[in-house]
């Protein structure tokens, strides 16, 4: 099955990082240590009181792994009925009816939109490792597109961009300098000539698209992935060239 | 010179060089010249492709059927219709097939669908993001518009019923195997278990010959490995139908869910489809073929207070195809529906690509015999596969480019329900789905969008890689 090649090639990179966390039902004493560490930035109290229900949950699930699913439905069921109140949902005093309310991250009059950012961060992380049920009378509606696009930009663009744009001077300065002492052509000189200039393209496209060692190979990849459906449709029609029959 | 005596026969309505090209035998001229059809329709038809197919003699074109769903059932009506003598091999009439069930507005006018077939008019739907961000999409729905649930078993036997009517012979049999003609005019042997009027018996074996077959025999389809159609990758869609309590009953009223989420399919999503009195809650993958049971209990508890206090009352599974099999077509024999892998991507949706690649078929069996008074070849059904491919390739394209932006992973996930909740997107993506047509936009709504998506994608994975600081 060659199409499962690339569908795990970015899910299990990501499932690896989880990996401590992906039997969640078996360890819930892992679980219960993990927890407390975003809890411990901003909310002690919650935090640890959502460890604790989830200890019980998980308990309660792996009480209830029978191979019958219909049995486990019905036990599911009382266990919802049961552990009603303690189910262990996501609980921060920062989020009130579905969404961050940005008054309680302000300072000094301002939207502190890194805390927001990290806020919403660990929610994404608790929900990954204990999917919560939806509800109806408590929708989620948070849209990230509330934080503006300068607070996006401020946190994660600009550090890479001074990284790459590092990598660029630096390539760019080592490399003037050695066509300089191989040919004696000087820098501006060298941004005259064509051969020069293309090797200048080659350069930024190539800082700009190879961040890591991996990329070179997910960029091969990605390059079979795109044309991947189109060949498994054309797949009858290259029978057809091949056997004699003639088609007008 | 065949080709130029052929045109010179068409200017001149002399049939006689025609027909010597032929190589038919004399007794069969006087039948021909009387019955040939005028120059016209012989210009649709290409000029290698008339030469060979010889003309039937007392008998109309037969063709089987294999399958009786909605492929087999349309296949069977056209051809019928189209004065083909056809059979209608299913193995079992009252068929209760694992099926999400869903069909777009177009197939009821289209396929002139009885409004009672339809269980249900679905017009509100929630996306639910992995970290349970709620978007309700349906509000750009005109009155009229709607996604039908339908039984698979109401509307499997109403397509044959009809099909029977048209004059379509329906047989109760099991498909075993066929033996493969030696040349163009053999007809093919199609070996059957019948189960015509024997009750739980195993069945009389039976022989049928036919000049052409159309295989509708769904995902894991015995014609197509007859003729070596080559195998796909698929899904494993698995689904519990679960009869919940009345009131809750209320929300699902027209409203299907869709829950998007690692937890609950790592490249499809889990679904609440709302049935005729029942909700049908399942996932599906192809990659993680094995955690599907643990997949089904993270649907569960997604959905868990909207479902609480509900009984099962059915577990099914079925495999849907991922892409079409490599030979769509070999001989006079072609594949229509699950057993050509007509499920598209990021939907999977297969009822109406099914019941139409069925009726295509039988139209190009249809021309290509003129009406069942020809013996058809292999050109004739490379016909539909060319109109097919032609018409629905821009869909299947598109559903497979969002597939692979939008369920990659979590953030893109939350990419893809954040971009749901954008009225534009509602629009071009119903009306892409419920007239299966690829409308162009307004082009500056187009680059809004474009801007939308990709700075929708770039804040999850951003997001997801402060998540992955955490864990390290």
């Amino acid at each position: 099955m060659s199409m499962s090649v690339f569908f795990p090639s970015l899910p299990t990179v990501l499932t690896r990082l989880r990996l401590p966390q992906k039997p969640h039902l078996l360890h819930p004493f892992k679980n219960r240590l993990y927890l407390t560490l975003p809890g411990a930035a901003a909310d002690n109290g919650p935090g640890m009181v959502s460890s604790a229900t989830l200890e019980e949950k998980a308990e309660k699930k792996e009480g209830a792994s029978p191979v019958d699913s219909k049995e486990k439905l019905q036990k599911e069921e009382e266990d919802s009925l049961v552990s009603n109140g303690a189910a262990a949902n996501f609980k921060d005093p920062k989020w009130v009816g579905g969404t961050w309310d940005l008054q309680q991250f302000s300072k000094d009059g301002k939207t502190n939109w890194d805390a927001v950012i990290d806020a919403e961060v660990r929610r994404r992380k608790w929900l990954e490792d204990n999917p919560e049920a939806s509800s109806n009378d408590k929708p989620v509606v948070f849209d990230t597109s509330i934080i503006p696009w300068w607070a996006w930009v401020k946190r994660f663009h600009l550090p890479e961009a001074e990284r790459l744009n590092g990598r660029a001077a630096m390539i760019g300065f080592f490399m003037a300098y050695l066509v300089d002492s191989l040919t004696g052509v000087g820098l501006v000189d060298q941004m005259g000539n064509f051969f020069c200039k293309t090797l200048l393209f080659v350069a930024v496209v190539g800082v700009l698209v190879i961040r890591k060692n991996e990329d070179i190979e997910n960029l091969k990849k990605l390059l079979e992935e795109t044309t991947f459906y189109d060949k498994q449709w054309q797949a009858t029609w290259q029978d057809e060239n091949r056997s004699s029959s003639k088609k007008d | 010179m065949a080709s130029s005596l052929f045109i010179a026969a068409r200017f001149s309505s002399d049939l006689k060089p025609f027909v010597g090209l032929r190589q038919i035998p004399p007794e069969k001229h006087t039948p021909l010249s009387k019955s040939l059809p005028t120059p016209q329709i012989h210009r649709r038809f290409r000029i290698s492709a008339s030469k060979s197919r010889p003309k039937l003699s007392g008998r109309n074109l037969r063709v089987a059927v294999v399958g009786g769903g909605p492929a087999g059932g349309a296949a069977a009506e056209t051809l019928a219709k189209g004065g083909i003598e056809t059979f209608l091999i299913e193995r079992k009439l009252d068929n209760c097939k694992p099926c999400g069930g869903a069909i777009p507005l177009c197939m009821v006018g289209e396929f002139d669908l009885p409004l009672d077939i339809i269980d249900r008019r679905v017009t509100k739907m929630k996306m639910i993001s992995p970290s349970n961000v709620a978007v309700d999409i349906g509000q750009t729905l005109k009155p009229n518009e709607y996604i039908g649930m339908v039984r698979r078993e109401v509307l499997d036997a109403y397509l044959r019923d009809r099909a029977s009517a048209s004059g379509a012979s329906v047989i109760n049999g099991l498909f075993l195997r066929m033996d493969l003609p030696q040349d163009p005019t053999a007809p093919y042997v199609l070996h059957y278990n019948s189960y015509d009027g024997k009750t739980g018996g195993v069945g009389e074996k039976l022989t049928l010959e036919v000049d052409a077959v159309i295989g509708a025999d769904g995902a894991n389809s015995r014609v197509a490995k007859n003729i070596g159609a080559g195998e796909y990758d698929y899904a494993i869609a698995f689904q519990e139908r679960i009869k919940i309590p009345d009131e809750k009953m209320v929300y699902y009223e027209n409203l299907a869910e869709m829950y998007v989420g690692d937890d609950v399919s790592p490249d499809f999503y889990g679904w609440v489809f709302p049935k005729c009195d029942h909700v049908a809650v399942g996932t599906g993958t192809v990659t993680h073929k094995g955690e599907i049971k643990k997949f089904q209990l993270a649907t569960r508890l997604r959905a868990k207070e909207k479902i609480s206090g509900g009984k099962i009352i059915r577990v099914e599974a079925h495999p849907i195809p991922e892409h079409p099999r490599p030979r769509r077509l070999a001989g006079r024999v072609a594949l229509v529906g699950d057993a050509a892998g007509y499920v598209t991507k990021c939907s999977g949706e297969g009822i109406y690509f099914a019941a139409k690649s069925g009726r295509m078929c039988a139209e190009a069996i249809v021309e290509g015999s003129e009406k069942g008074k020809r013996m058809v070849e292999e050109d004739d059904l490379r016909k539909y596969l060319e109109i097919w491919d032609k018409t629905y390739w821009p869909t299947y394209k598109v559903l497979d480019v969002l597939q692979k932006v939008f369920y990659r992973s979590n953030p893109a996930r939350e990419a893809f329900v954040e971009m749901c909740a954008d009225e534009y997107v509602q629009k071009m993506t119903f009306d892409s789905y419920l007239y299966k047509r690829v409308v162009p936009g307004n082009p500056l709504d187009d680059l809004k969008l474009a801007v939308n998506t990709i700075g929708s994608l770039v804040r999850a994975n951003a997001l997801r890689r402060e998540m992955d600081k955490i864990n390290i």
